[in-house]
């Protein structure tokens, strides 16, 4: 009798045993999540960080005081317990969180907050997540109230001003491995330049999940560098990459073809293609032209002479959608819902030109001094889908009797022409917008903007309505009422729907691919699409290896 | 005919001064010739960040202000030329790091990607050349002007791509590059060598093939073909910045295309200084030996 009770206290033991060593491998074994980093990351210093690469390494490494979360768009707190903003939006003040280490020991206080605020402030340092912060002449200065409250103030009103900590990875004051020592789930454990970014669990980092399992689940982050897009899709089919963040609808449809578990598409995202001409004043390019591209008609036509369908349908295979304005539906608050995307009308865009004094002539366009109607637009090379949206304007403005000469140019020398030379007649790019909130858009919104594209660095707005338009941008700038935000900044996409200064032509779905071996992905359109939740995913490398 | 086994000493040594200054000449030109393209190149002032809208005005002209000093093509180069001799060569624009950390980082990895193919050509190219003249074989001698000639019209790029899917080494797709040029100039050598009387003489008093060829052949083909090796040397080099871009190798020919597609001045000058010195080191490097081993009366 007691011989089989101790055996089965025994075996009680060494089930129990079993189970926690189970749990702590589980735990402890979250397996290696491997993608692509596109570009050599310039910078692991958080407060410099302007490239894709070095954004993404912030994302996995930094602890914020608060963070956007990518699936609802709401702000939730992080390392801030809670904050409160000031009536007047200039000042915000953060309850922090106790017993929180960075990933070398040393403790968080808010003695680190002041530190970074100070460090990104610094004018010298030109950080551009630091600019975000910079609403007008004077000092931010930060008061440390109790070793876990700080209030920082600036001189004057910033709305929306909770929603920039969202990219500001705290550091350490007092940590002599400075950027090395961070609050995020992952730590930077090997650079190999030019070739791979491994990171390494953060064996301090605060979060738990629902069952009290420290997060994160992944015992390491493999990023390689490539910029080629068909390797990098090359490695995922064979199984060597985990996830492509984002994928072109080519290689989307291709892979869909062959393995629809692993694509998702998200639907429309926060980026837009757009096309604009040049109305700079002192730009080298005829008075005429320059004349045509001044006119609303002429603009607004060439918007309504544009199929947008047929370049979501033909260029993207259908993963796009027409463009609005300046914000995608996608941006569930900021989105005018009562604009519509300019509907695809030839009839409507020839009498607006006639309107304006054009006429055609045996199939070939003329203006009211007989010339013909004859430009270039300028694109960078070696993105298809721009290059052929491109062609696909070309056709659908030849039917107006408009030749169009379609110039690819290396990133460099297009930058040149469109920012310093202003030699171009009209350009497209594409907006990566991976800030919901409009503040993000205030240089290319002010006339005074250096990304006012159109017509940058204005001394004083040249036409009524870009008068306008910098007003309610200050406006909204200025008030920390949402409500009356919105009010301001919907009527600033008004005037962009009826002046046309930007031809808004498609927003591109938010494409990723995803392994069958990583579990918890749930790809969302707000950068970083896949691995927003990065804490919480694990990899089956014998899920990998089947592949 | 008396044969002396050394070259005279003090002739040797102005012939390898004279390449040092011929070298020293021929780097500095280089860097000035390609700091003043760069610097001519559309897109040379502009930065990608000025299009960041989350970037203020004062940013901006900062931005463009950190390139002022590289307007002036010669007060560029004088000032690098100063800090290089102080040991500092400049921050890499596109990276934000020293260029000497850059190339010290990088430079083994084109040493080995290059070194390996390159070894593999000669290997390869020696082998198939030496054993066509010795077997004098039509259909052997058809299939390596075939192999060969197919190689030479395939892109270096598009050996890169190929390396890529089959997930086949770099230094193999430069090996595939430089393998027809060391096979055909070889070959030739080697055709002619065995076509001259004394080794038809040698061959007919019934000396050995391998005799003939060590004794014989080598002696006359040996000079053209250590000039060779001294030109492949700058092939593979220049092979490998397809072959590192695509294959995603982190060399030197990937810092190379990088910077020349960002317009990368600091790091342009100093890759274009180290590519022409290892050039013309490996140049100069075959022609003294040439000069060494070369027979001569006394």
């Amino acid at each position: 009798m007691n011989m089989n009770k101790s055996v089965r206290r025994a075996f009680l033991q060494l089930l129990v045993c079993f189970f926690l060593l189970a749990a702590f491998a589980f735990a402890q074994n979250g397996g290696e999540l491997r993608f692509c980093l596109r570009s050599e990351p310039k910078t692991f210093d958080p407060a410099l960080v302007d490239d894709d690469a070095s954004v993404a390494i912030r994302y996995l490494t930094g602890g914020v005081l608060v963070r956007a979360n990518r699936k609802t768009q709401d702000l939730e707190p992080e390392l801030a317990e809670s904050w409160s903003v000031s009536k007047d939006s200039k000042q915000i003040t953060f309850k922090l969180r106790h017993g929180i280490l960075f990933s070398d020991g040393s403790p968080f206080s808010a003695e680190d907050v002041a530190f970074t605020m100070q460090r990104l402030m610094d004018p010298a340092l030109h950080s551009s997540t630091g600019d975000a912060f910079r609403s007008g002449s004077g000092t931010v200065s930060t008061k440390i109230i109790a070793p876990d409250q700080i209030a920082i103030t600036f001189p004057a009103p910033l709305a929306g001003l909770e929603h920039l900590f969202d990219q500001v990875a705290i550091m350490s004051a007092h940590s002599p491995k400075k950027e090395g020592a961070v609050l995020g789930p992952f730590m930077v454990a090997e650079y190999k330049a030019g070739s791979s970014v491994l990171l390494k669990r953060n064996p301090n980092y605060w979060k738990k999940d629902a069952a009290g399992r420290r997060l994160p689940y992944l015992d390491s982050v493999r990023l390689d560098i490539q910029p080629n897009r068909d390797v990098e899709m090359l490695r995922f089919k064979r199984g060597e990459l985990d996830l492509i963040n984002s994928v072109d609808s080519d290689y989307f449809d291709r892979l869909a073809a062959s393995s629809p578990q692993l694509v998702h598409d998200a639907g429309a995202s926060l980026d837009y293609e757009f096309l604009w001409f040049n109305q700079v004043a002192s730009a080298p390019i005829p008075e005429y032209k320059r004349a045509w591209f001044r006119s609303v008609n002429f603009r607004r036509a060439i918007s309504q002479a544009v199929n947008r369908d047929d370049l979501s349908r033909i260029v993207f295979n259908g993963h796009a959608q027409p463009a609005v304005g300046p914000v995608s539906p996608a941006n569930k608050f900021w989105f005018n819902s009562k604009l519509k995307a300019e509907a695809y009308r030839p009839d409507a865009a020839l009498k607006r030109l006639q309107d304006d004094g054009f006429h055609l002539q045996n199939g070939t366009l003329f203006d009211k001094a007989g010339n013909a109607v004859e430009f270039s637009i300028v694109t960078n090379a070696g993105s298809k889908p721009r290059e052929r949206m491109a062609v696909m304007i070309q056709e659908d403005l030849g039917k107006l009797g408009i030749k169009v000469n379609v110039v690819t140019l290396d990133f460099p020398s297009l930058i040149e022409r469109i920012s310093q030379k202003f030699n171009y007649e009209a350009a497209m790019l594409g907006f990566r917008n991976v800030e919901l909130d409009p503040n993000s858009q205030m240089t290319i919104w002010l006339s005074s903007g250096d990304n006012h594209a159109w017509n940058p660095q204005q001394k004083s707005p040249e036409t009524a309505w870009e008068a306008e338009i910098d007003r309610l941008m200050r406006a909204q700038a200025s008030t920390a009422d949402p409500k009356k935000r919105k009010e301001s900044f919907d009527r600033v996409q008004e005037i962009a729907a009826e002046q046309a200064p930007l031809i808004y032509l498609i927003n591109q779905n938010a494409l990723s691919a995803v392994s069958n071996a990583v579990a918890g992905a749930n790809p969302v359109i707000l950068n970083p699409q896949t691995f927003w939740n990065a804490e919480r995913l694990t990899v089956n490398s014998q899920a990998r290896a089947s592949r | 005919m008396l044969i002396s086994k050394t070259a005279p000493r003090k002739t040797l040594f102005w012939k390898i001064a004279r390449h040092l200054a011929a070298i020293v000449a021929i780097v500095l030109l280089g860097g000035l010739l390609s700091a003043t393209l760069v610097r001519l190149a559309p897109g040379f002032d502009s930065d990608e960040r000025e299009l960041d809208p989350g970037l203020s005005a004062e940013s901006v002209r900062a931005l463009r202000q950190s390139r002022a000093g590289e307007h002036n093509i010669l007060r560029y180069y004088s000032g690098y030329l100063r800090a290089a001799w102080h040991g500092d060569l400049g921050t890499s624009h596109a990276l934000g790091q020293p260029v000497q950390s850059l190339l010290r980082e990088r430079w083994p990895v084109t040493l080995r990607v290059a070194g390996v193919g390159l070894l593999l050509a000669w290997l390869l190219a020696l082998l198939l050349a030496f054993t066509a003249c010795l077997w004098r074989v039509p259909v052997y001698e058809m299939m390596g002007i075939t192999l060969s000639g197919a190689f030479l019209c395939i892109p270096a790029a598009v050996l890169a791509l190929l390396s890529v899917i089959l997930n086949a080494p770099g230094y193999l797709a430069i090996a595939l590059i430089v393998f027809p040029k060391i096979y055909r100039y070889s070959r030739s050598l080697l055709a002619k060598a065995y076509e001259l009387p004394h080794i038809t003489a040698a061959r007919a008093r019934g000396l050995g093939e391998m005799r003939v060829l060590a004794r014989h052949v080598l002696p006359v083909a040996g000079p053209q073909m250590i000039a060779l090796a001294g030109v492949t040397v700058s092939i593979a080099l220049g092979a490998s910045i397809p072959i590192e871009a695509l294959c995603g190798l982190p060399g030197i020919g990937q810092l190379a295309w990088q910077a020349a597609l960002s317009r990368d001045l600091p790091l342009l000058v100093n890759l274009t200084v180290l590519v022409t010195l290892v050039t013309l080191l490996a140049n100069s490097g075959a022609d003294v030996m040439n000069y060494v081993l070369q027979p001569r009366d006394v």
